[in-house]
Order: structure tokens, then sequence, then C-alpha cells
């Protein structure tokens, strides 16, 4: 046995021993350094079989329930689709109907799919499965024309997509098609547009334009994914005529994180912050030792491959990712070269928060989760020096730390491969989250300056919409239900899916809540969502972002909803809190604004209500209220 | 080598290494299906770096046969 195999059958051990005592995070960690070590199919074996033995229940995972319909054998996926899916902390229930299953689940409302009860389902059909026309029958087809075949295909799918959400609300997942590894015209086929190579482009096209339309439906870029790797390295044609296993074993686990990439956005467990060590990551040398004119950052090798990474992380930044910055060096010197170093792509207005200094790690990654009130879990950690990578690691579990390889070249990938910090929305709030972070700054300075805290909120000018979910909302409000922990008293999670099939029952109040202050928009920053259930109005969700808690906007959300229950004569407003580690600041919202506790469960859970029309939430003074009514009016 | 075919095989089959021996077979061993024998044959490829043909995997239906195949594939 090598050196290599013995160490990895000690991590084996402890990783299986991690899980059995329950701990999430080092299992995890193990789990992480087995699988870059070696990501073959006898360690996602290993691995998926100690997970079925250990007490999942007690880790604290995240339970998902995803079902894998496809025209081919994807059995083979299930071990790495589990091990990769755990690594993110996720608990995979995994439903697999025999191949070419697909169309039958699908239309079929008494079927295992809809039984299962799926939180998301993957649609993995191969283009030759589904249009052999283009992928077999191209030449044949090349006289009769190929619309009425991708019109038939076009037809097939949205009335599938129809069929499946009148039966169930997961989320559908859709690889989308790749081209023929060999297109049959060969140099030719590119110089026509129906070419088989534009043909499938076309198709994908339109899978992707089918999105817009039909909320939880989204596309996995599987012809993009193929791409990446290379078709001849990602098939392997002997396993698809033998078994019909057409993606070979090397590639499975790459499926696997294109999957589990889906799987955290929808959980609300993307990332949120890049914190970046300095020396040799954001470019080559010792910024102490070798001085401003020495480090390597330009055009030449290796200068610029220290600038590509600084431009992919300006594009993260552009992507409304907080970054920060935890580096052992003298702040002087760091001062100096933001100021003076001309090949800076990365300047210090992108840095919401910069920690420079010769403390440990750990705490530097602490302070800035504490000042950027963001959670140590949603917080990604780079560093060059395996060192200050261990120490994070031990110290802080739940931060996710990238150890950089020895070469820069190498940054890009290793930063971006697992999509860390990908969602499923890019909002306006998105685009603009630094400017965002730093209106916040400034009303915290107004808030010190101002005497009373009356006098602050007066001081905000801030104007309160209250408009009813649409469209156009839908993908922020369930990306807030998905991402909101601090003030969310039932931090409910829900899919665009679930909430638009919210949007067509009357009796469902589903409310957006947008503020703008003195210091700009900050777009829509709360969601409530409540019910009329007979005489009562019963709040199912009520949170706010952290950029505006504790200027009195969910008293004014909480009048809005009383105002609302009057006019449709409900006779109470009901709520609950379901405490978690993290929603503290939203415990006692009930309490003091009037509302009586009815009851308290086993696990803390509490129900109270509010008597209307005794009782009713005033609207607070010193904000402007609007309607979305009275907005399109003024229009 | 033979130890770590060994190894593999209880991790993929899902057996004691301990009782894995020249009588353990595709027709003795209850989880060694279909399925499981693809997975067995992708991670013996996986773990020794050769390829097998579909005539190959065909045949190599029990331990023996493994050990056999393998040792011919590694010699050449």
């Amino acid at each position: 046995m090598t050196n290599n195999s013995n160490d990895l059958s000690a991590v084996r051990s402890n990783f299986a021993s991690s899980l059995l005592a329950g701990d999430k995070f080092l299992a995890m960690q193990l789990g992480k350094k087995l699988l870059d070590e070696d990501p073959g199919m006898r360690l996602l074996t290993f691995i998926s079989r100690q997970l079925e033995k250990a007490p999942r229940a007690e880790l604290g995972l995240k339970p998902l329930k995803v079902a894998l319909l496809s025209s081919f054998s994807i059995e083979f996926l299930r071990d790495s689709l589990a091990a990769y899916s755990f690594l993110s902390g996720i608990d995979l229930q995994l439903y697999v109907p025999g191949f070419a299953q697909f169309q039958q689940e699908i239309r079929n409302p008494a079927s295992g799919l809809y039984t299962f009860s799926p939180d998301v389902v993957i649609l993995a059909v191969e283009g030759s499965d589904w249009l052999p026309e283009i992928y077999q029958g191209f030449l044949e087809e090349l006289t009769g024309g190929f619309d009425s075949a991708l019109a038939r295909f076009l037809d097939e799918f949205q009335s599938l997509v129809q069929t499946f959400r009148a039966n169930c609300k997961a989320t559908l997942l859709v690889n989308n098609f790749v081209p023929p590894v060999w297109n049959k015209l060969g140099i030719l086929d590119c110089q026509s547009k129906t070419g088989q190579a534009q043909l499938v482009h076309g198709l994908n096209e339109s899978l992707t334009g089918l999105c817009e339309n039909n909320p939880g439906l989204f596309i996995a870029d599987y012809a993009g994914l193929v791409n990446r790797h290379g078709a001849l390295r990602w098939y392997d044609d002997r396993m698809n005529l033998y078994a019909r296993a057409p993606i070979a074993a090397d590639m499975l686990p790459w499926l696997s994180r294109e999957y589990a990439k889906f799987f955290r956005a929808l959980l609300g467990q993307a990332k949120k912050c890049l914190v970046l060590d300095l020396d040799n990551t954001l470019w080559g040398g010792v910024l102490g030792e070798d001085g401003l004119t020495g480090i390597q950052l330009g055009p030449v090798y290796p200068g610029n491959a220290y600038l590509a990474f600084q431009n992919a992380i300006l594009d993260l930044h552009k992507r409304g990712i907080l970054l920060g910055v935890a580096s052992k060096n003298n702040p002087a010197d760091v001062d100096e070269l933001f100021a003076g170093h001309d090949k800076m792509l990365l300047k210090r207005k992108h840095f919401a928060s910069m920690k420079v200094s010769w403390g440990p790690k750990s705490e530097s990654l602490m302070q800035i989760a504490k000042e950027l009130n963001i959670g140590l879990e949603h917080m990604v950690f780079v560093d060059d020096n395996p060192a200050e990578c261990a120490e994070v690691s031990r110290r802080l579990p739940m931060v996710t730390v990238i150890a950089l390889p020895r070469q820069p070249e190498k940054f890009v990938s290793e930063v971006l491969q697992d999509g860390l910090f990908d969602g499923l929305t890019y909002s306006s709030e998105d685009r603009r989250r630094g400017e965002l972070y730093r209106q916040r700054d400034e009303a915290e300075a107004l808030r010190s300056t101002s005497g009373s805290l009356e006098e602050f909120y007066e001081n905000l000018k801030m104007e309160v919409t209250f408009a009813p979910l649409t469209k156009a909302s839908l993908p922020r409000s369930a990306q807030l239900t998905q991402k909101t922990n601090q003030f969310n008293v039932t931090t409910l999670r829900y899919s665009e899916a679930e909430l638009a099939d919210r949007m067509r029952h009357p009796d469902w109040l589903l409310t957006s809540v947008s503020v703008l202050d003195r210091f700009g928009d900050n777009g829509i920053v709360g969601l409530s969502m409540a019910r009329f259930q007979s005489d009562t109005l019963e709040i199912d969700t009520f949170l706010l972002s952290c950029r505006v808690i504790g200027r009195g906007v969910e008293s004014a959300m909480l009048a809005y909803l009383c105002n609302q229950a009057i006019q449709r004569r409900a006779r109470s407003l009901q709520g609950r809190i379901v405490p978690t580690q993290k929603n503290v600041p939203a415990r006692d919202l009930f309490e003091r604004h009037g509302f009586a506790k009815i009851s308290e469960t086993d696990g803390g859970t509490t129900l109270w209500a509010l008597d209307l029309p005794a009782k009713m939430v005033a609207m607070p003074q010193w904000m402007k209220v609007r309607t979305d009514a009275e907005v399109v009016a003024e229009r | 080598m033979e130890e770590q075919v060994k190894q593999l095989m209880a991790d993929i089959l899902n057996v004691d290494q301990h009782s894995i021996d020249g009588s353990t077979s595709k027709d003795t061993t209850a989880s060694w299906d279909s399925l499981s024998h693809i997975n067995l044959m992708v991670a013996i490829e996986q773990e020794f770096q050769v390829s097998f043909d579909v005539s190959e995997i065909e045949s190599m239906l029990s331990y023996s046969d493994i050990v056999e195949t393998l040792e011919r594939k590694l010699q050449v």
C-alpha cells in the first residue's frame, strides 16, 4: 500500500466515526477531503453507505427529497449524488423509477413520483432519446424539414410541464441537450442553420424561454457541463450500449456537483460573503517583503493569473456577493497598495469589510460576520496557506474553506467550480448589494447622531410600500423566504412554484414590502403571507431583511395586516413564533404589539392572537405608507 | 493486488472483506446483482487504471475471474 492510501484509510475511518458521533461539520470536512483525493466509485459507495448507517436525524442535516427521472439508467448517480449533497449538509432522499419511465411517472397522477412528494424533480433526458429526428434521422429529415419535429417536441414538453405542475409543487429541474458528438455532415454542419449543432442550440434556447412562464421550472446546463469536460470524456459508449449507462463513471461526480448547486440554492444555502487572503492570493509574493513594486500583478505570468483571479472576484462582487479581507499584514502597507498599485482590479470600495492584523484569521472572520450581520455558514474563506485554512476549519467548522493550489492559474476554477455563490434569482437588490450595505452604514451613522429613536426614524424619511405579490416580485419574494434567517417568525422556505400556487388562491394575502429612505431605495425587503380562515387572518410568513431591522417597519406591516383583516371582516389576527437559533430579533414581535399568547408547544412554538377590531396595531407616524394601487395611480 | 481487490469488493458489494475467497462469485453473493456488477467493474477500472472490454465485463463473474483478468491486464 502506498502512503497515500494509508492516509486515506485513516481519513475513511475518521469519517465513519465522526458520522456516528454526530459531528456533522467534521464529517463534512473529512468527506470533502476523501472526495477531493479520490472521487471514484469505491469511495462514493463507501460514503453513501456510511450515511445510510448514520443517525442522520441527529446530525442536523437539511432533508431534501429528490426524484431522478431519466431516459437512461441513472441509478449509477445515486451514491455520488448522496455523497456530494452531504458535503453541503443535505440529507438526500432519492426516488429513482425504472429508466425511460419519465413520461408515465409524470402523466399518471397516481404514480410513485407523486406519492413520494418530492421537493425537486430532475428530468435528465438525453437528446437522442427524446428527439431522434435530430440526432439519428438527421439526413432523412434534412429534406422534409425539422419544424414539425421541433414543434412536436415543444408541445409535448409543455404539456408534460403542465401536467406535472397540476400534480406537484416541486421544483422541476430539466437538463438541456448536448449537441451530437459527431455531426452527420461533418464540417458542413456549421455552414447551415439547419445543421445538427445549430438545431440543438435552438432547442436549448426554446427550453430556456419556457422558464419565464413556468415558475419553479429551471434548466440545468447539461450541454455546458459536458462541454466543460469534453463530450468524448463525458460519455462511455461501451456502458451506454451495454447497460444504458451513457455517462462515464469518472464524470458522475461532476453531474452530482452540478445538481448540488441547485439544491443549495433552493435550500437557501448559497454563500453570501467571500473572505480573501491577500499575499499569494490576490497577487504573487509577499507585500511586506517584496514591496509595492515587487509583488507579481500585471500582464506577465504569473501576474496575469492573479489579475484573472481578481477579475473573477470582481464578477462575484457585481453579482451581489460581499467581499472581505482577512490578511496578516501591516495595515499601512495594505492601505498604500490599495491607494497606489495601478494594476489592482479590486479596489478598496469593493470590500465590505477588511481585517488586516496579525491575529488568528478565525478572529477576523468572526469580526467580519458580526460587522456585516452574516452567518458564518454563509461565508467562504480562501487562502493559499494550508496552515491558515486548517486554523479556520478547526475553529469555525461551519465556514467553507478553499485552500488554493500552488498554481495561480487554477484559482478561478477552484473558487467557481462548485458554484458556492450561485442562486436562482438575480434581483436588482443583488446587483446593488454593495451599495445597499453602504446605505446601511450611513443610516447607522445617522442613528448614532440622532437623539431619540423617534428622531432617528423621522430623519430616515422612510416610505414603505405594500404591494400584492406579482409575477415580477415573485423571484425576490421566494429568495427572501429562502435567505432570511433573523427577522423571520416561522422560517418557512418556499420555492417560486409554491408562491405562484398561492397567488391563485384568493384567501391568501401575499404582500411584498419595499422601503425607500433618504439614502436610497432598499427595494423589496419584507414579505408577509397570511391566509383568511373563516373569521381569522392567520400569518404563515412574516419576515424582514436584516438591512431594515430596527426601524419599525414590522409595526407598519402588522398595521397593514390589521387593516386588511378588518376590510374582510376578520375578527382575529393570529401568528406563530417558531424559535430557531437565528430568529431572536423576531421572537417578541407579537408580544410587543399587544398580541395575547394562546398556546405553546413542547418545541417552544408559540401561537399569538390579536382581537379585532378591539385591538389594532397603529401605523407608525414617522413613515409614509403607500399601497401599490397609489403607486400605479401616480404613474 | 489480491487484498486490494478484496477490499474493493467488500466496499462495493457491502460484504465482509474476510469472507471473500476463491468461491465468491456473482451466483453465491446476494448483493452482487447486475447493477452492482457494473459498479464493481467501474471501481476496479478506476482503482487499477485499466479498461475492460464488454466481453471481459461479462466474464468476470467471480473473485478468481477478476483476479485472473486483472493479472493478465496489468502484465501487458
